[in-house]
């Protein structure tokens, strides 16, 4: 019984596995159409990340755009500065913001929802405030940060399909990385500590240090992402990491269903491809996104993930119902 | 020494408009125990409806300013029964009502940019002259307002929550929901109130601070968030510690933004913010609603 | 096994427990009785960590063990139950105990994360011994349930089951069969006897007065945060004070 589930679980992998790796075919190998495909790949990684956070361990987040940046910045100023290849440096920065991920951890591991909020908000805004503010202008200001694109060891990523299938790459190793960690003792301590922190505690959990490797996690996670970013298009500018990127984050991880491995690829797709369809209406993109954000908010709490669950335990009610009407 | 009075003056105009921010953050969480992100651009839609009233419609300052804040109590009251009581009602994590409420702020700023403009906008002057002298200094008049209308804001308020039979009740719903609810109090009403309160005085701090920045969609989100830090200095959910702290960042920020950098002003705020969280997160006031898990 | 000396714990100026001493003994079912409101539980949260007494030692297995953080009280051989129940509730049984095991592994971020052999061998270890905890109360048919969908008196079991399986010396019983069914309650006895077979000493507050009476070696009363009476049950049963109080507390 397990092993069939487990076999199944499996199978879906590959299909999925196989459809992406059919998606710039299946686009036509538009250029742009892939440029969405690789953003999707960078938000799946994102989201997945944000989700070891929120959905695993019950910490939120409004500020991880900070790592966001960090990871771009610090990847680019990295190869920039001191000559190391950004293929390497994306990983560098990416440990440096789960340190830095980790720091901010220790004192905000304390603090409820509502307040590690704010200090998650706060920490986005100061990081913001350093990048438009830099020492010596290295970040470019307001004029923004340009980097040659990715080259892994001479095999240079010059277009998007290239990239996307690096981005693909990223994106299984990360997953994989995620299920190793959710699945075992240090992801049931995770749950343990969102279902329920003082049992946990009892338990023998050490709250505090979980706390801090969930957030340490998530921030390389969506640090690497960042840096990814930077390679795709060479070019970053400060106001790609107002609050408004952090909160993008958060919804496309709820959107799709947190907690889970399919959501955050679920919500990662699916805002992708809503944020750029609203674009034809310009200035209006946003508003249309806020009405639309908050109608699913409204309707369907618990997201796509948790739709489904809930369609499907009432279709399995119904068809009791139905049995015992029969007996 | 001019530069100093100076810097109080605008300092602490700046910082009236943060304390009524601030206090109808700390007004919804004592109410409801939830954290609204929608204040800031609430203010924003408070300045354009201001704006309307007073520049396009040639209203009087004072009627303009009642119907503002009458518009905006109705939207704060309708975001409370129309969203945030239904996802209360489903029992949904704290997570979705933040969202909401930011869902709830991109509408707010975007519908401003479509029904008004992407522009910044010129809020006439109310005075006839430019500049008063005070102990020697020259300042706008507007900031003086400014500083008056808000003090006499929170004394209103401190009056309408203590001396009220709806601010009592109000007070006592906060205090335990049950137990007023049992004693004939309507809570949900009562809740529903306090968020338009929140809203009210949110949007007429968007007139006050309109003739000295200018009015513009995103004017509000960065006020919002630095109404957090007011909140958070006061003490979280103490309204008296809300006025106090609103004051007193704007007063710090606009003496570092001053003597220092105008640079580090906001960069000041978010820091003030986070030390407060990590080292006092009880607040000056050491409310304890704040207090950790 | 466990010893209080002159426990005291005040919030701001309110006693809630006043120097209370306490010995229990290896092996032994040593209860804890009072009426509601006594400072049982609290008294409770200070042995297991939750507080940090205002005045008095606690010590447990000879280490003194006041103010260290409960993660490290389990670590050191004491699991407790809780009076409102505290289980994962979106876990599903057998991932319940799995966390209860936490203390006994010894696999980390970085061998979970690349699945070492070491993690591969211990997580096998996990699950055949879960196995056998579930047996133990009989919850092997529900190993998949989420925890917050069982019945009360099942979840009453699960709490304690999740307890064993750090495999403490001592583990802390608060009010175990409130809300559990008559059959339940009638099985408890002998559940109680199993646990103490396994080397399992076993500290106990219960309203139950039947139960207590029936399995505690030792008994000790708390009202109004003070010890009111200790001795083995029958003394403590006809002892005058703690009539008076019962009667007293039932108004």
């Amino acid at each position: 019984m397990k092993n069939k589930k487990l076999s199944g679980n499996l199978l879906k992998c590959l299909v999925a596995v196989v459809v992406a790796l059919l998606v710039p075919v299946l686009l036509g190998g538009s250029s742009y159409m892939c440029l969405v495909a690789c953003f999707v790949t960078i938000y799946t990684i994102s989201a997945s990340g944000l989700d070891v956070l929120y959905g695993y361990s019950g910490q939120i987040s409004m500020g991880h755009a900070a790592f966001y940046a960090i990871g771009g910045y610090g990847a680019g100023l990295l190869s920039e500065y001191l000559g190391i290849p950004l293929f390497i440096s994306m990983f560098i920065a990416a440990a440096i913001a789960a340190l830095i991920g980790a720091l901010l951890a220790f004192p905000a591991s304390k603090l409820k929802f509502h307040f590690l909020s704010l200090a998650t908000i706060a920490f986005g805004e100061i990081i913001y405030q350093i990048v438009t503010n830099s020492p010596g202008r290295i970040t470019g200001n307001y004029n923004g940060f340009f980097h040659s694109k990715l080259d892994i060891f001479g095999l240079k990523l010059d277009n998007n399909i290239k990239f996307y299938y690096f981005g693909l790459v990223c994106v299984v190793l990360f997953l994989i990385a995620k299920t190793m960690i959710v699945r075992s003792r240090t992801g049931r301590a995770f749950i343990a500590i969102r279902e329920n922190t003082q049992a946990a505690e009892g338990m023998g959990v050490n709250v505090r240090k979980y706390k801090i490797i969930a957030f340490a996690v998530s921030a390389f996670f969506v640090a690497f992402a960042g840096s990814m970013y930077l390679g795709l298009v060479g070019y970053l500018h400060p106001d790609m990491y107002l609050q408004k990127q952090s909160v993008l984050f958060v919804t496309m991880m709820l959107f799709g269903g947190s907690a889970s491995l399919a959501g955050p690829i679920i919500g990662a797709i699916s805002i992708e491809i809503l944020l750029e369809g609203l674009r034809t209406f310009e200035e209006y993109q946003m508003l249309i996104y806020g009405i639309l954000l908050l109608i699913v908010i409204v309707a369907m709490p618990g997201g796509i993930v948790g739709a489904v669950k809930n369609i499907k335990a009432g279709i399995l009610r119904r068809r009791a119902q139905k049995l015992d009407k029969e007996v | 020494m001019r530069m100093l009075i100076q810097l109080i003056i605008t300092g602490l105009a700046l910082g009236g408009v943060y304390s009524l921010i601030s206090m109808g953050y700390s007004l919804i969480y004592k109410a409801s125990g939830l954290m609204t992100f929608a204040q800031g651009d609430i203010l924003t839609v408070g300045a354009f409806l201001g704006l309307t009233f007073y520049r396009f419609l040639k209203l009087p300052y004072i009627v303009a300013l009642l119907l503002t804040m009458a518009v905006a109590f109705i939207i704060g009251f309708l975001l409370e029964k129309g969203v945030i009581r239904k996802l209360l009602n489903k029992n949904v994590n704290a997570i979705y009502i933040v969202l909401a409420t930011i869902a709830v702020s991109y509408i707010f700023q975007n519908g401003a940019q479509a029904i008004w403009s992407s522009k910044v906008e010129y809020f006439p002057s109310v005075f006839s002259t430019d500049s008063v002298a005070v102990l020697g200094v020259n300042v706008q008049p507007e900031s003086l307002l400014c500083i008056g209308a808000s003090m006499i804001c929170m004394i209103l308020l401190h009056f309408f929550m203590t001396k009220t039979r709806i601010g009592t009740s109000m007070r006592a719903a906060a205090m335990d929901s049950m137990a007023a609810e049992s004693c004939g109090i309507n809570v949900s009403l009562n809740t529903g109130i306090t968020w338009g309160i929140a809203a009210g005085i949110a949007a007429i701090g968007g007139i006050f601070i309109g003739p000295m920045y200018g009015v513009y969609v995103t004017l509000g989100s960065k006020l919002g968030t630095k109404g957090f830090a007011g909140a958070v200095m006061g003490g979280y959910g103490n309204m008296y510690g809300a006025m106090v702290g609103g004051l007193l960042l704007g007063l710090l920020e606009t003496l570092v933004a001053g003597y220092i950098s105008s640079e580090l002003r906001n960069l000041f705020a978010y820091i003030i913010l986070i030390i407060f969280l990590f080292v006092k997160p009880t607040g000056i006031f050491n409310e304890q609603a704040i207090q950790d898990v | 096994m466990l010893k209080t000396d002159g426990v005291t714990i005040r919030f701001g100026g309110l006693v809630a427990v006043n120097k209370v001493s306490i010995h229990v003994r290896k092996g032994q079912i040593t209860g804890l009785i009072g009426p509601n409101g006594a400072g049982k539980t609290t008294f409770f949260n200070c042995i297991s960590g939750v507080y940090k007494p205002s005045e008095g030692h606690v010590v447990f297995d000879g280490k003194n063990i006041e103010g260290m953080r409960p993660h490290k009280v389990n670590a050191a051989g004491m699991a407790r139950t809780y009076q409102v129940i505290n289980l994962f509730r979106k876990m599903t049984v057998q991932e319940n105990i799995m966390v209860g095991m936490h203390s006994r592994l010894k696999s980390n971020f970085w061998s979970d994360l690349l699945r070492l052999p070491n993690q591969r061998k211990e997580e096998k270890f996990v699950r055949e011994e879960t196995e056998k905890w579930m047996e133990f109360v009989g919850l092997q048919d529900m190993r998949d349930h989420e925890a917050g969908s069982l019945s009360y008196g099942k979840q009453r079991l699960l709490e304690i089951v999740r307890g064993l399986a750090s495999e403490p010396k001592l583990i802390l019983l608060d009010e175990p069969v409130a809300g559990m069914n008559s059959k339940e309650k009638e099985e408890f006895d002998a559940l109680l006897r199993r646990i103490l077979n396994l080397g399992v000493t076993i500290l106990m507050i219960e309203h139950d007065m039947k139960l207590v009476m029936g399995v505690c070696d030792y008994v000790y009363c708390l009202e109004h945060g003070s010890l009111l009476a200790e001795g083995v049950p029958e003394v403590v049963q006809n002892n005058p004070d703690v009539i008076a109080a019962y009667l007293g507390g039932d108004e």
